[in-house]
């Protein structure tokens, strides 16, 4: 059951895509995300950086050859606080009389 | 309080990403041939009627699928459980629909001695994989695209 629950944290429209490409999936690339949100690798950090205070990203770091790997993923509160964030956008576009 | 435009960009934000992400997740054009030819080579590899050939033939498919499929999870860069109910549906569909053709290709070359039939059961594996990879793609978008996940 997902109570309607508006988040300041997820709202801002780059924060929003990113939840909403990590909860589709378990995890992605941090290039995947970058590529997918369409903003600086300086960008993203600060928005994850911000997600992961709030507990909802997990962040993974692995080396691959050379290169550090990052791979992001929503926590379990981040997917929960994810729905309940579309919920309550959804009940605030059905509940305004001007779309009916 | 977010006024009604907030709220419907938000969505769209939402939506979008998740746009990106399903264009991303469908397979590249190579994707599906490749796939299809690995099936169809496997079932013409039958026509040799040499039992340790086709056993070479099984391991050379599965490395060749495992090898499609990693280069494709590169290309991704996402990590997923793609076998919901709906894909595991599209995909036993496939394995039984690829499963009668082959057998009875074999019915009709071995027991029938219908030569050819194999060769024609090749092709058809080919179409199979295709048209049921397509599918999969359009299940696994649809699922994407859905901001209820």
């Amino acid at each position: 059951m997902i109570t309607p629950r508006f988040d300041n944290v997820i709202h801002a429209p780059n924060r929003l895509r990113i939840c909403a490409i990590l909860a589709a999936v378990d995890s992605a690339d941090f290039s995947t995300v970058r590529d997918g949100i369409g903003v600086s690798d300086s960008v993203l950090s600060k928005h994850i950086a911000s997600l992961h205070a709030s507990g909802y990203v997990a962040i993974r770091k692995s080396s691959c050859g050379a290169r550090t790997r990052t791979t992001l993923s929503l926590s379990p509160a981040g997917r929960r606080a994810f729905k309940e964030h579309v919920s309550a956008l959804h009940a605030i576009t059905e509940n305004n009389p001007q779309r009916r | 309080m977010e006024n009604e435009n907030s709220v419907e960009e938000s969505l769209t934000a939402a939506i979008s990403g998740r746009e990106w992400l399903a264009q991303r997740l469908v397979a590249p054009w190579w994707y599906h041939p490749c796939l299809g030819l690995l099936a169809g080579a496997l079932t013409a590899v039958g026509i040799a009627r040499n039992g340790t050939f086709f056993a070479w033939a099984v391991v050379g498919y599965s490395i060749g699928c495992g090898l499609v499929m990693w280069a494709n999870q590169r290309r991704v860069g996402v990590s997923m459980r793609y076998f919901d109910r709906a894909m595991s549906s599209v995909f036993v569909a496939q394995v039984l629909c690829m499963a009668l053709v082959a057998a009875v290709a074999c019915w009709l070359e071995f027991s029938r001695n219908l030569r050819g039939a194999l060769l024609v059961a090749a092709l058809c594996e080919f179409g199979i994989t295709l048209l049921f990879g397509y599918w999969s793609d359009r299940v696994l978008r649809q699922r994407i695209v859905s901001l209820q996940r």
